[in-house]
């Protein structure tokens, strides 16, 4: 377990040398919070909605959504590793001793962790200070932000077990471009990134509550905000944690099997 | 121009190097760009109008935005990547090429796997405009045209201005992205919907409202003043100053270098 | 005549100073500290048409600086120059087709498709008649063996290909001025001596002005009889190469074998060493001729073997490099 911790640790130090970057995509996503701000008040101006969330609740959960953007959305890319797959030297990774799931699950989870650390707070602070209605709001209650962090917390476990599984689809494709994109492409409609899951078109709504996408972000945003309630908040941890067991498993089980092929080619 | 159809044919015969890799990133882009107008839908499905624009006009002036965007990703990818020219040196050979720079710019690259987003957003438009049942005039058709002309011509200058930005610095450069990708956000929908301060910033500095919003007043017939359905020619005149911009760029690279 | 004419040139850049630190890289983002570095300063020299001239000098001497002053893509802070009647920084669009430059570290052929399209894209560019472009290729192709090589995708050559490739792409355009950087970097012996032998040939038979820049010593004894030396923005050494050969390299090694023992002192006579069946002696060539020598050591000992080693170019360019503190 420390080697992992080792390589978090690294990774999380490499991650918060990008300051200019992360100075870059924090005005960036602000700018993208408030266009999206202006989009939804004048949706809610123009008449009666029939949706579950209040604006000042939409509001919130725009701002949570770019605030955390780096740390949930689907779409991650470590090309360096992508690389390496592709031109057939994976053999390099097999060469250490530790387990290549842990390590490169450690390595994910750092990379986003790191670059979230530095961008959320400056968003966030920003969003509370610019005045109402744009202004995102407090917790609803004490609890629910408890339920908050902890539904947030185990939204990044799940969406680094999400992430976890791509490059070990490019061992298979030897291609992140194909199955890999369109695969995280939809990840991030259902997540709730594009628009929030109550906004959903029924049918997509009914279907997208059996995928594990919407526990990563939208289930913490909507605890926050809430529009779930303390009850369904602990029935939606309890999802995220199935899903959690579930594709960590599957991740290792198909990548020991998928490695015992690559030595048996000779590498 | 037939160097730059020329200069096509090779990217084409580039990508062609790749099939399979293409073919799945044409898929990936169609449903990464699916995502774009399912939130549109999406939010119409809750509401009926947007400050009295309906969902079919909105999906009208998506499509114009989006193609103009497109079209400049597949077609101009040079100036949108402009950065990969200065930090590699390529732009040292441009220079010693007796063509125009922005010419060369625009034909050393392409990315055709954006040809998705072309034709969806002109798929888009067909079923807006059937949809919408409006009456059709000559100066409708041209007024349409000409907005999607000005679209194309407007994020050329966006990019214009911000490869003119990776002279200065090449750090940072995600902040150009709120000019180019948060601008095409925003102009998606028609501009007049915004605050006061937004369409006074997105018509006399970057001049969207002329792209999307007086031109597609009068194409849908709220507005029947004539010089509305001429107002896109203003974007033309905006490119002068991008130009320029770029030329100093240029010229202060060749004195400072990299 | 001259064709290229450089007077007092000289470029300085402003860089940022970078401070490590948090505090340090706010601070430098609000407000930057420049400080200011000479590249080259007042360089001059001229250049006949039909010669071939190396540049010489350490990294970091202005070398490249100097380059992309003469091909138009920097502009000097400060001097002139005239290269067959153009400024180079000036009219850009009509003085760049008066020469070709080769990068030996970057390619301009397309990299997924064959180099032939890159060449009729260069004709367009440049605006090359068809019979023109016709005949260059042809001759091109022949003279540097590119007929297998013109119509596969550029990926699946070798190095030396490639850069015989990169070679003929700034040729086409029959350039009257090639500046070659480093042209022969990571080739092997065959593919350099190739490179060599046809950048002769167009010397010779086209009368083209060359300026090499390279590290390898031995380029530049096979093409150029005069060099530039640049070192720390200036120049240091301008005239032939065999001239600062006898300047500098005026040490000679010669091995004996013997099975005799000798042991004396003589004038010009630097360093003698035992070696396992014989002597190595160090002579200054200046001081000592070395047939004088040979007839001297005959005299006293029997010899069955002699080796005679001059200092090589290389060694020759790291004692300039000391010599002038670069």
């Amino acid at each position: 377990m420390k080697v992992y911790l080792s390589y978090f640790k690294l990774k999380f130090i490499t991650g918060l040398q990008y300051r200019t970057a992360a100075i870059a995509g924090i005005s960036t996503q602000i700018f993208f919070g408030l266009v999206n701000v202006l989009v939804y008040i004048a949706f809610y101006k123009s008449g009666d909605s029939n949706v579950s969330m209040s604006l000042s609740q939409t509001i919130t959960y725009l701002w949570l959504n770019q605030a955390f953007l780096i740390l949930i959305f689907q779409f991650y890319r470590d090309t360096e590793l992508y690389e390496l797959i592709k031109s057939g030297n994976l053999s390099y990774e097999l060469a250490r001793p530790q387990n290549l799931y842990w390590m490169w699950y450690f390595k994910i989870l750092a990379t986003r962790a790191s670059q979230a650390v530095l961008r959320f707070l400056p968003a966030l602070i920003f969003a509370f200070l610019i005045p109402i209605p744009y202004k995102m709001s407090l917790p609803v209650s004490i609890s629910s932000f408890i339920l908050f962090v902890v539904a947030l917390f185990l939204g990044t476990i799940l969406i680094t077990a999400i992430s976890t599984l791509y490059p070990i689809i490019v061992i298979k494709t030897l291609n992140e471009k194909g199955v890999v994109n369109i695969f995280s492409a939809f990840g991030d409609i259902l997540g709730g990134l594009a628009v929030p899951i109550p906004f959903f078109p029924k049918f997509i709504a009914a279907f997208s509550k059996y995928l594990p996408f919407q526990y990563v972000s939208d289930l913490p945003f909507r605890i926050y905000i809430g529009n779930i309630g303390i009850k369904d908040a602990f029935n939606g941890i309890f999802i995220q944690l199935f899903w959690i067991a579930t594709l960590i498993l599957i991740g290792y089980i198909v990548l020991q099997k998928l490695l015992k092929n690559v030595s048996v080619q000779g590498g | 121009m037939k160097l730059y159809i020329k200069a096509l044919k090779m990217h084409i015969m580039s990508e062609l190097q790749y099939k399979g890799s293409f073919f799945m990133s044409i898929i990936s882009q169609i449903i990464t760009f699916f995502s774009y107008y399912f939130v549109i839908i999406s939010l119409f499905t809750k509401f009926n109008n947007i400050k009295g624009f309906s969902l079919y006009e909105v999906l009208l002036c998506f499509s114009i935005i989006q193609f103009g965007f497109a079209f400049n990703e597949v077609f101009a990818r040079g100036i949108d990547k402009f950065d990969n020219f200065i930090i590699s040196g390529k732009f040292d050979q441009l220079l010693l090429r007796p063509k125009n720079i922005i010419l060369q710019v625009l034909i050393s690259e392409t990315d055709f796997v954006k040809i998705a987003r072309l034709i969806q957003s002109l798929i888009v438009m067909v079923i807006a405009l059937i949809n919408l049942r409006l009456e059709i005039t000559l100066l409708k058709i041209f007024t349409l045209i000409l907005m999607f002309i000005s679209a194309i011509i407007i994020f050329f200058c966006l990019f214009l201005i911000s490869a003119s930005y990776c002279f200065l610095t090449v750090q940072g450069l995600e902040v150009r992205n709120v000019l180019t990708d948060g601008g095409k956000q925003m102009a998606q929908y028609p501009i007049g919907i915004f605050n006061k301060g937004f369409i006074f910033v997105f018509t006399f500095i970057v001049p969207y409202a002329f792209v999307n919003y007086y031109p597609l007043l009068y194409f849908l017939g709220r507005n029947n003043n004539t010089i509305y359905a001429f107002s896109p020619l203003i974007v033309f005149i905006y490119l002068i100053p991008c130009i320029l911009l770029f030329n100093l760029g240029t010229k202060k690279y060749k004195s400072v270098g990299s | 005549m001259s064709i290229i004419e450089v007077n007092n040139i000289s470029k300085s850049f402003r860089i940022v100073k970078k401070e490590s630190g948090l505090k340090n890289s706010i601070k430098s983002f609000f407000k930057r500290e420049y400080k200011t570095i000479e590249a080259v300063k007042n360089i001059s020299f001229s250049i006949d048409e039909g010669e071939i001239v190396g540049y010489i000098g350490p990294n970091g001497a202005g070398k490249s600086t100097t380059i992309k002053i003469l091909s138009g893509i920097l502009t000097p802070n400060d001097g002139k120059c005239s290269i067959n009647g153009y400024t180079p920084w000036l009219d850009r669009k009509n003085y760049v087709k008066q020469i070709g430059v080769v990068f030996g570290q970057r390619s301009q052929l397309w990299w997924d498709i064959p180099a032939i399209d890159t060449f009729s894209l260069l004709k367009d560019i440049y605006s090359i008649g068809d019979e023109d472009y016709e005949r260059v290729l042809n001759e091109l192709t022949d003279k540097l063996n590119l007929s297998d090589i013109l119509t596969t995708p550029v990926r699946q050559l070798s190095l030396g290909q490639r850069m015989r490739l990169e070679i003929a792409a700034s040729l086409l355009h029959e350039p009257k001025i090639l500046f070659l950087d480093e042209p022969t970097i990571g080739l092997d012996a065959v593919s350099k001596q190739l490179v060599r032998d046809f950048i002769k040939n167009i010397n010779k038979e086209k009368k083209v002005t060359i300026i090499l820049t390279t590290h390898d010593m031995s380029d530049i004894e096979a093409l150029a009889k005069r060099i530039i030396l640049i070192g720390k923005g200036s120049v240091l050494y301008d005239g032939s190469l065999l001239k600062l050969k006898n300047k500098y390299a005026s040490k000679v090694n010669i091995t004996v074998t013997t099975k005799d023992k000798i042991r004396f002192k003589k004038k010009g006579l630097l360093e003698t060493t035992r070696i396992k069946d014989g002597y190595q002696f160090v002579i200054d060539s200046k001081e000592l001729n070395i047939s004088s020598f040979l007839n001297y050591l005959t005299q006293k000992i029997s010899i069955e073997d002699v080796t005679i080693e001059n200092e090589n170019t290389d060694e020759l360019i790291v004692k300039l490099y000391e010599e002038y503190n670069i």
